[in-house]
């Protein structure tokens, strides 16, 4: 939160200090993929606590109760879904100002053994989704001349783990596609940016065997695993008013380029 | 059934929309015979991507049916959908009609 310092007298004791609370985000709509879970109940609550409207979408039910959180279940990886819940945005929020990507799944996988539908899913909601949602926010936000898409990538690009191999390609394409959709939005104030995390606790990590991941965590040129706060710290600055001149950039925690 | 005349009236909207944006001197005609693309074309290809998202969601909103002004349908058609206002109003009422 935003605290704003009031400072008043207060007879002979001198003086008294009060807060005021004003959430950063106070009256922006923001929509976040992948709402239920991981990164995206993260991000949710972060804008939830500063303000903002969030609209959540995830394919299972709402997890999380609040008067300004809108829950939309899609399957993202379903296109025709994703134009159907923008037909309906364009009629209840109307506008939208900040965009974050974060649904994703991770098959990680040798392959020569990966299924080719595990890939294809991958394809879909880390990639083709991304892209789709991103298009249809951005016909509202050129109305409003401004908005923010922030596409939530992984250490996986630079690192390229074994088994990670459609994961990383679509992480990486996904930079690309930000950079570009960056060069096409930018007409009408929209950046498109992309944060690269590292491991985090959430169900996606989970699946994955914790030592190899410590392993991997060590060799990061700070060996720590990151921390709620990191994410937020980088949102924030992508997601700034401030901000409308920092586009196609890609961030990386933790030291990993 | 979608009504030519409302069509149209769609692609002015559009049109007028764009407009806003132009300088007074590159403002684009409302006419049944406003060349969109092509060599005549006064709309340059931002331009016409800014109709054509308009023309989409106004048809989406007003009609109920998601149409894709831009796929292989409408690129391989004999008369190019863009050709002008007319041409394509005509292409939309025949995409509506179907199915």
């Amino acid at each position: 939160m935003l605290r704003h310092w009031l400072t008043t007298s207060s007879g002979s004791s001198g003086r008294v200090e009060r807060s005021l609370s004003v959430g950063m985000y106070e009256g922006k709509n923001v929509i976040v993929t992948g709402s239920s879970r991981g990164i995206g109940a993260l991000l949710t609550r972060h804008f939830l606590d500063e303000g903002a409207t969030v609209v959540g979408i995830a394919r299972g039910p709402a997890n999380c109760e609040h008067q300004r959180y809108l829950h939309h279940q899609a399957d993202l990886a379903v296109p025709a879904e994703i134009q159907q819940l923008f037909v309906g945005l364009r009629k209840t929020v109307q506008t939208i100002d900040i965009v974050i990507n974060s649904a994703a799944v991770l098959t990680s996988q040798y392959a020569l053994i990966m299924p080719a539908a595990a890939a294809q899913s991958m394809l879909n909601l880390n990639l083709l989704a991304p892209f789709l949602v991103a298009r249809e926010a951005a016909k509202l936000m050129r109305k409003a001349k401004s908005g923010r898409i922030i596409n939530i990538s992984s250490m996986a690009v630079s690192l390229e783990p074994e088994g990670d191999s459609v994961y990383a390609a679509c992480k990486a394409g996904l930079t690309t596609l930000s950079n570009i959709l960056a060069k096409e939005f930018a007409a009408f104030n929209v950046t498109c940016n992309t944060l690269g995390i590292t491991a985090i606790e959430t169900d996606m990590l989970k699946q994955l065997p914790h030592d190899k991941i410590d392993a991997v965590v060590a060799r990061l040129p700070i060996p720590r695993y990151a921390t709620a706060d990191d994410i937020v710290n980088v949102i924030d600055f992508y997601a700034s008013e401030r901000s409308g001149y920092i586009t196609a950039q890609t961030i990386y925690l933790g030291g990993v380029h | 059934m979608a009504n030519k005349d409302t069509i149209i009236e769609i692609i002015y909207r559009a049109l007028r929309n764009l407009n806003e944006e132009l300088e007074d001197e590159k403002r684009i005609a409302l006419s049944p015979e406003t060349k969109l693309f092509g060599p005549n074309a006064t709309l340059d290809s931002l331009s016409l991507v800014s109709v054509i998202v308009d023309v989409e969601t106004a048809v989406s909103d007003e009609y109920g049916r998601n149409i894709s002004l831009t796929d292989d349908t409408a690129m391989t058609q004999a008369v190019s959908p863009f050709s002008d206002v007319t041409t394509l109003a005509d292409y939309i009422v025949r995409q509506l009609g179907q199915g």
